[in-house]
């Protein structure tokens, strides 16, 4: 649980930065932002169970 | 030839003061958007910064320094060293007080220490990221 907690702070500070960085419109940026949130932990719960079957 | 010679003319000299604000920036993560008044801008990137360093320390993380390690070892400490310089004052400040630094086997030895080693990193890379957000701004290259 602890894990997937410093999983998401991680997720949120970067997907913060990332989309105040990039784009144009207020709008885009917070579409930016989520859609970035999304994939780290959308990729990092993917990896996570591919590397819990993998002795 | 018309074409690019309007396009030379449009280019603008960097101000002075775009260099002065993000050298601030780097050294005090945040206070380059505050100079430039973009009061939400600095709040969620330094915030973010300041809030991504101190985790790192909390949750055991060490930065790196090139003390450590002997001979060819010694650079390869270089590529983590310049992230963490990224956290300008903040990796400063630890240095001198020698805080965060030491690499021993209890502290090493804690569930969260990898995870602060790279809440660090991320912290001064990220900085670095703000950096060229500040410069930009205040360059007028950006709104």
């Amino acid at each position: 649980m602890r894990h997937l907690l410093v999983m998401t702070v991680f997720s949120v500070l970067v997907s913060i930065v990332f989309g105040a960085v990039a784009k144009d419109t207020p709008r885009e940026r917070c579409l930016y932002g989520l859609k970035v949130f999304a994939e780290f932990m959308v990729i990092g719960l993917v990896l996570g169970w591919i590397l819990y079957f993998i002795p | 030839m018309v074409k690019s010679e309007k396009a030379i003319e449009r280019i603008e000299p960097t101000p002075p003061m775009a260099w002065a604000v993000t050298v601030l920036a780097w050294f005090i993560p945040g206070a380059g958007h505050l100079l430039l008044r973009r009061w939400i801008r600095a709040a969620l990137m330094g915030g973010s910064v300041w809030l991504c360093f101190f985790l790192g320390m909390r949750m055991g993380g060490h930065m790196f320094n090139l003390s450590t390690g002997q001979g060819s070892s010694a650079l390869l400490q270089v590529p983590p060293m310049i992230a963490n310089l990224g956290s300008g004052a903040l990796y400063i400040v630890c240095w001198l007080l020698d805080v965060g630094f030491a690499d021993d086997l209890t502290q090493a030895a804690r569930a969260t220490y990898e995870y602060g080693n790279t809440f660090l990193l991320i912290a001064g890379l990220l900085n670095y990221l703000n950096m060229l957000d500040v410069f930009d701004i205040a360059a007028g290259r950006k709104p």
